[in-house]
This record gives C-alpha cells, sequence and structure tokens, in this order.
C-alpha cells in the first residue's frame, strides 16, 4: 500500500475508488478504511466527487440535433453503401477487362501461330513451344485448340511443323491426370500427332509435392527440371516461344 | 451470402455507432464545454470510425477505440486552432482564467458548479477525470485511449480530484457567503 504523508496516499485511495486495486490491494485497503476515521471521511469524499461528475454530465446540454445529425449519419451509411456498390463495380470491370486483356493474350498467341502458319514450307521443320503457366481454362482450352489447329494445318499441307506445350505453375493442371480437364483430349492429341510433346515444370511438381500433394502426370508427359530450363534450351535451338 | 453477411455485420455495426453517440456526447461536452463543438467532434468521431470501421481488431474493442478516435478529433481541433496553444504543450497547464464560460451563471446549481469546475482545469486532467468517472475506463484503457502511461493517468486523476475537491469548495463559500444587508441611511 502506497503511504505519503497522510499515511497512505491519494493514487492509492483513488485506484480503491475507482476499483482498480487488486484483491489483497483491496482487503488491505478495507483494514485500514475500518480503523481510520480519516481515511474513511477521504474515500467517501471522493466518492461524492465521482458520483457529482457523473450528476453533472448525466444530461448535458444539447442543440436540438437528433433529426439533422441522424440524417447526416445515414447520409454517411448511404456514402459508404454507395462507396462499396461502386467497389464492386469497379471490381467487376476490373474482373471483365482482366479477362478481355487475357483475351488479348489469346489474340496475340492466335497471330503468331497464324503468322507461323502462313509461313512458307521450307527445309527447315517450325518448331514452337508453348508456355502454359495459368490454370485459367479458357486459356488451357484456347491453346490446345490453337496448337491443334496448326497441326492440323501443317499435316494437311504436309509443312513439317513440331510443338512443345510447357506448363509450370498453375499450368501444370492442364498436364495433371486426376485435375486436368482436358485429358481425354490431350490423349487424343498424342495419338494423332506424333509431332506434339507435352513438358511439365519439375519445379512446380517438387513444390506441389512438397504440399503433400500427388501429382499424377497423364501419360507420354515429360518433366523438365524447370520450365525456365527447358524453355531456354528451345530458344538456343531456334525455337518459336509463345506465352500464354 | 458472404455479401448479405457484410451488409448485416454493417448494419450492426452502424446500429453500435448510433448507440455511442450519447456517451461519446457526454465525453465531448465535458471536455469542451461547448455544445456546437462537441457536437462537431462526436459527428467528425462517427464518420471516421464508419470509414475506418476495417481498422477494428475486435468488437468487444469498439468502445475504446471511439474514444480514441474522439481524443484524436479533439487533438486535431487544437492543431487546427492555432491561435489556442498545441494540445500536447498545455497538457499539464493548469487553465486559471477568472472566469470559464459557465462559471458566471452557474454557481447557484450544482450542476453548473461541477461543470465550471472540470471546465478550469487542466486539459490531460479534464480528459482522464471525464473518461474515468464517466464512462468507467479502467485506468490501463484510459491509458491506451490517451496514449500516455498509467502513471500518468493515475497522477493526472490525482491532481484533478484534488483540484475539483478544492474548486468546489470555494464555489460553495462563495455560494454560502452571507450576501451584504443593504441599510437605508437618511
Amino acid at each position: 500500500m502506497k503511504r505519503d504523508d497522510q499515511g497512505v496516499s491519494d493514487e492509492f485511495l483513488n485506484a480503491f475508488v475507482d476499483d482498480q486495486l487488486d484483491g489483497a490491494e483491496k482487503s488491505q485497503a478495507f483494514d485500514a478504511i475500518e480503523h481510520d476515521d480519516g481515511l474513511k471521511e477521504r474515500v467517501c469524499e471522493l466518492r461524492g466527487l465521482k458520483e457529482r461528475m457523473r450528476h453533472a454530465y448525466e444530461h448535458p446540454p444539447t442543440r436540438g440535433r437528433s433529426a439533422v445529425k441522424g440524417r447526416r449519419l445515414r447520409t454517411s451509411h448511404l456514402q459508404a453503401l454507395v462507396a462499396c456498390l461502386l467497389l464492386c463495380i469497379g471490381g467487376a470491370s476490373g474482373w471483365f477487362a482482366h479477362t478481355w486483356t487475357g483475351m488479348g493474350g489469346d489474340r496475340e498467341m492466335r497471330r503468331l501461330l497464324q503468322s507461323v502458319q502462313r509461313n512458307d514450307v521450307g527445309a527447315e521443320p517450325q518448331k514452337i513451344i508453348v508456355h502454359v503457366g495459368s490454370s485459367n481454362p479458357v486459356r488451357l482450352k484456347t491453346a490446345l485448340d490453337e496448337t491443334e489447329s496448326l497441326l492440323d494445318s501443317s499435316r494437311r499441307s504436309g509443312r513439317k511443323l513440331q510443338v512443345e506445350i510447357v506448363a509450370n505453375g498453375g499450368g501444370v493442371d492442364l498436364l495433371r491426370a486426376d485435375v486436368s480437364p482436358y485429358a481425354k483430349r490431350i490423349g487424343l492429341m498424342q495419338e494423332k500427332y506424333p509431332n506434339l510433346g507435352f513438358m511439365a515444370c519439375g519445379q512446380t511438381i517438387k513444390k506441389l509435392q512438397e504440399k503433400g500433394v500427388d501429382v499424377q502426370l497423364l501419360p507420354h508427359t515429360g518433366v523438365a527440371s524447370s520450365a525456365l530450363d527447358q524453355i531456354t534450351l528451345r530458344l538456343k535451338e531456334d525455337w518459336v516461344y509463345i506465352k500464354v | 451470402m458472404k455479401i448479405l453477411s457484410l451488409f448485416c455485420r454493417s448494419h450492426v455495426f452502424h446500429d453500435q455507432l448510433e448507440q455511442s453517440r450519447v456517451r461519446l456526447y457526454r465525453v465531448a461536452y465535458s471536455w469542451s464545454h461547448d455544445v456546437a463543438l462537441a457536437d462537431d467532434l462526436v459527428q467528425e468521431t462517427l464518420s471516421k470510425a464508419l470509414k475506418n470501421a476495417s481498422q477494428l481488431r475486435a468488437p468487444e474493442l469498439l468502445n475504446s477505440w471511439l474514444f480514441s478516435i474522439l481524443t484524436n478529433c479533439w487533438r486535431d481541433h487544437f492543431r487546427q486552432h492555432r491561435e489556442m496553444e498545441d494540445i500536447d504543450e498545455i497538457e499539464d497547464y493548469r487553465c486559471v482564467h477568472e472566469t470559464t464560460p459557465e462559471d458566471e451563471h452557474a454557481q447557484t446549481q450544482i450542476v453548473g458548479r461541477v461543470r465550471g469546475a472540470v471546465a478550469r482545469l487542466a486539459l490531460g486532467q479534464r480528459q482522464v477525470l471525464t473518461l474515468v468517472d464517466l464512462e468507467e475506463f479502467s485506468y490501463a484503457e484510459v491509458a491506451a485511449i490517451l496514449e500516455i502511461p498509467v502513471g500518468t493517468v493515475m497522477s493526472r486523476l490525482c491532481r484533478a480530484r484534488r483540484a475539483l475537491k478544492e474548486m468546489l469548495q470555494e464555489l460553495a463559500s462563495v455560494q454560502s457567503a452571507p450576501t451584504r444587508q443593504i441599510r437605508r441611511i437618511k
């Protein structure tokens, strides 16, 4: 218990009145107050002050604000609601814009593939490496559609063409037996076009396995040490690189 | 469903803010003793609370969070009005005005006397006293709201009550002093 020249300190008594003491301190305080009339008087004064404070501010004066203020707060709430809606609209447009950009990427891919397709038949076979890094089904489908179209066209025209699809990150889903939405289609394409190859990124598979994912790849799918290594290797061999 | 629950939470939050308005106003008024200013401070506090609702970490902290915002609004008010001293500089300065806006006309009533005395307390003492007595915050909560150590809360509270007691005794003695009899002298 803190003491000063009056015996028990004011801080201690204030804490007692404000119920800020722990059990042991409170017991000490009760004992001391019981045996000391001076302390009793000080505690009573402090309690009286506290009561007067509460009484003095129980009904503070106002300026008749309820209706206006309520409306103001409701307005703030409405503003928050409108802001939320605008955020949703912004988010949605962002998503569509993103999708549109994605389609732009697909259009770019088509353009590149078509340019390859238009090339004159030369002595050297065309070699294309298609990099799939996203699990976006639209992109996976576009990659397969365009690759198939290109292979079909080259076969019909008698051009030599070799295509390799390299997948990493989310794109590996395309080549996972239990996850791929196009497992059957890829199997059929592999049967139909022996000049088409699929490679999965070894690093991505390793990361998935570290997370406890059992990665089962589609039949006849190769595993590169990493997608980057494979792409670098192919670029050195003068392959055309297309990122989906 | 997530959006629906978000709107529901928003509605509950809005109700809680509305319920806190009276208490915020009471404390804002006890700090400023100015109806219009107290009203503006509360409005500003509620607007900021709505705007920064995401910053509230736990619903049970709403009360002390709101009073922290009120403290910041009060501080901002002083910073914007440079003709007044910065609140940090006058934290322990005892305002010894001869008269306050209230004490001249309100000495006859206990409510007016207490308000007048509180208005004459140093700002830091006034804040601690009102948060403890009116809102029953613990010393630790007051320390967090005002961003000062608990020891400072205790010493300010102690000085505030001591000063309040003295001022109320002075005011009471002024009121109870016998009025001078007017004698007619021929």
